[in-house]
């Protein structure tokens, strides 16, 4: 068995341009598919990592859309909830690097720390930020981008708020889940509210709670969103997951699409390889039918077809990973976590997505034989050697 | 298959110049060559392509004893690889009986075709038909890759099959890298390893020059005389026709 194994492997050796061409077609296509899977997984980061006992509550019409800032004593009074904080989208820019994007984010620092506990910052930086009014927080991943330090003086140019921000950086914080956004820029909604004209005063966007039970979520949901259905601003609330399911949603036509795609880019590859083998077998067709003649069965000779395009298989999934690996978590996904954090705060190749595609890669080869194989076994070995060629 | 003959698989010979022949392939250990080896009897081969079927063999008859070189000689286009193939157990016959080596050929299924060709038939090819992939040593391996024989023994045996052709400073040269004559030779090596009880040719010398073609025919002489294979080759070529012990016609289907 192992000398016909063997046989089938050499046989990749007899056009050698041909053999590196296929297996890096089928290698970039592997490369490919193993991106777009990983754009998909990554978008799910949010969805998987959302903590199960927190909710959000936003306005009903829109999330654009204020809230009276007395509605978090309200919320806070739900039986079931453990604690509630708020955030206002800031909108703000680094006026020297105006295409930057990452979120900037007023938010109740005493109330915010305690409820986003996946947002890591050690004691001394907490004390400092608690104490110091104009002081801000931002994630490990834009302090580097931005070359920010403790004690940094910082401008924030707003656009929702006008105006020029001062801000001194406290602290840096990183994150202990992957669905944390490291690239945000925190700072006290209180200094905020202050400076703002007394029509813009006390609004919140959001409200984020904690509930002792996630399995009641639904329930205390419903409970928060009963107590302001009389009054003139109505909200929604629903847990995080939910929330991120619901944002992800209006994506929905996009990530059909890469998931199509995904799945074109299999089938290319399983073309790029059945025409490989397919024209392998066709010029072989004469020694196919001498070995016939010497005694070998059928099934040898489609073992020779099958056995060839495993090791092809393997080979071009090992290329296509091998470089897709590195390359996605070493290059790429660095890159996209330090520019576009705030949608795929983790980018990396799920070890799931590696190992599926290498055996993708396997299968789509022994798939792509098959018929050659069936063919090249049914051979008429006479009409076969009488041929000239 | 249970009146086929015992074939041993015993190496065929160590040294080319001086080949010592195992004891049961010297003349005095096999009875005078006169058993029956090859029988065809009545046989027709009609194909049939698109409307018209074209009878290439008619009622055919042929002995062939054990241990003959026979030459088959005939225009081209008269059938003659045709009745190699049927001897051969490549095809059957489509009326009549062929016997080879004990077997009747005609009531075979394909999977007991296949095994009666790896155990009693030798090929050579006009085209030598090696795989361009593997070397001299390993090409002359593959008829073993069939039997139990471990990995070892069959390396014994293929390099054996070598020194008898004279290449075993040729082993692990690649096909590309021989001549033609050099390439008949490990073909013949080949069809020698399984120690097959037939060795059939069509037109081995066919794309050879004179001096290689006559080293061919040398060989498939020795092969003939010392290893006492029974040979049947196919030639257009009246000097290789010489070299065996008898030659057929074959004409109109019949031979004369
Ligand atoms: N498989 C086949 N199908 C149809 N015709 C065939 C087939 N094999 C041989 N023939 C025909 O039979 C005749 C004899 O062929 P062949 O035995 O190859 O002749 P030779 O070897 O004597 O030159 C030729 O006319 C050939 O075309
Ligand atoms: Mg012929």
């Amino acid at each position: 068995m192992s000398g016909l194994f063997l046989i089938a492997a050499r046989n990749l050796g007899r056009n050698w341009l041909r053999t590196i061409l296929t297996v890096l077609g089928a290698a970039v296509a592997l490369i490919a598919f193993v991106m777009l899977r990983t754009v998909l997984s990554s978008w799910e980061v949010g969805a998987e990592y959302a903590a199960k006992d927190r909710l959000g509550t936003r306005h009903k019409v829109s999330f654009i859309m204020q809230l009276p800032k007395r509605y978090i004593d309200d919320i806070r009074n739900v039986p079931g909830v453990k604690q509630a904080t708020w955030a206002n989208w800031f909108g703000g820019k680094d006026p020297g690097k105006p295409n930057e994007f990452f979120a900037t984010l007023a938010v109740d620092a005493p109330s915010f720390l305690p409820v986003m506990d996946e947002l890591v910052l050690d004691e001394e930086s907490k004390t400092r930020w608690l104490g110091d009014k104009k002081g801000a927080i931002v994630g490990d991943v834009l302090a580097k981008k931005l070359h920010l330090k403790v004690g940094d003086k910082y401008i924030l140019q707003g656009s929702i708020y006008p105006g020029d921000w001062e801000f001194q950086i406290d602290g840096i914080y990183t994150a202990a889940r992957k669905s944390l956004d490291r690239s945000q820029f925190l700072f006290h909604w209180q200094y905020m509210n202050d400076l703002l004209p007394e029509a813009r005063r006390d609004t919140i966007g959001w409200v984020m709670t904690r509930v002792d039970d996630p399995s009641k979520s639904a329930d205390i949901s419903a409970k928060v969103d009963k107590i302001f259905d009389e009054r003139d601003t109505q909200t929604v609330t629903m847990s995080e997951r939910n929330m991120q399911l619901s944002f992800m949603a209006m994506f929905g036509a996009i990530l059909t699409v890469l998931d199509i795609v995904s799945i074109i880019i299999l089938v290319i590859m399983l073309m790029i390889l059945g025409n490989t083998i397919a024209m392998g077998v066709r010029e072989r067709t004469r020694e196919y039918a001498v070995l016939r003649a010497i005694g070998f069965l059928p099934w040898h000779i489609r073992f020779f077809v099958l056995g060839e395009a495993v090791v092809l298989g393997i080979i071009a999934g090992a290329v296509g990973v091998g470089i897709a690996y590195p390359f996605v978590n070493g290059l790429m996904g660095k890159a996209i976590e330090e520019n576009m954090s705030a949608w795929f705060p983790y980018f990396r190749v799920e070890p799931q997505v590696a190992i599926a595609a290498g055996v993708i890669a396997v299968v789509l080869a022994t798939t792509a034989a098959l018929i050659p194989a069936i063919q090249a076994g049914r051979i008429s070995v006479t009409d076969a050697l009488r041929r000239v060629g | 298959m249970s009146t086929e003959t015992e074939n041993e698989h015993e190496p065929l010979a160590s040294d080319t110049q001086q080949v010592v022949v195992p004891e049961q392939y010297r003349k005095s250990a096999v009875p005078p060559a006169m058993k029956t080896i090859i029988e065809l009897k009545g046989v027709t081969k009609t194909f049939v392509r698109g409307k018209e079927p074209l009878t290439v063999l008619d009622g055919l008859t042929l002995d062939v004893h054990e241990g003959a070189f026979e030459a088959l000689m005939g225009p081209s286009g008269s059938g003659k690889s045709t009745l190699l193939n049927l001897i051969a157990g490549l095809d059957r016959p489509t009326s009549g009986s062929a016997k080879v080596a004990g077997n009747d050929l005609s009531t075979m299924s394909d999977g007991d075709l296949a095994r009666f060709r790896s155990r009693h038939i030798g090929f050579i090819f006009q085209a030598y038909n090696l795989m361009p992939v593997l070397t001299a040593l390993e090409n002359v391996e593959l008829p073993l890759l069939l039997t139990k024989l471990g990995s070892a023994d069959r390396k014994k045996r293929a390099q054996t099959a070598l020194r008898v052709v004279g290449l075993e400073d040729r082993m692990g040269h690649y096909p590309r890298q021989l001549s033609g004559g050099q390439e008949q030779r490990v073909a013949i090596a080949r069809a020698i390893v399984n120690d097959p009880t037939i060795i059939v040719a069509d037109e081995p010398t066919g794309d050879l020059d004179r001096k290689a073609a006559d080293d061919i025919l040398t060989l498939l002489t020795k092969l003939n005389q010392e290893f006492k294979k029974t040979i049947l080759m196919v030639t257009h070529d009246p000097a290789a026709a010489d070299r065996a012990t008898a030659t057929r016609h074959l004409n109109k289907g019949k031979l004369e």
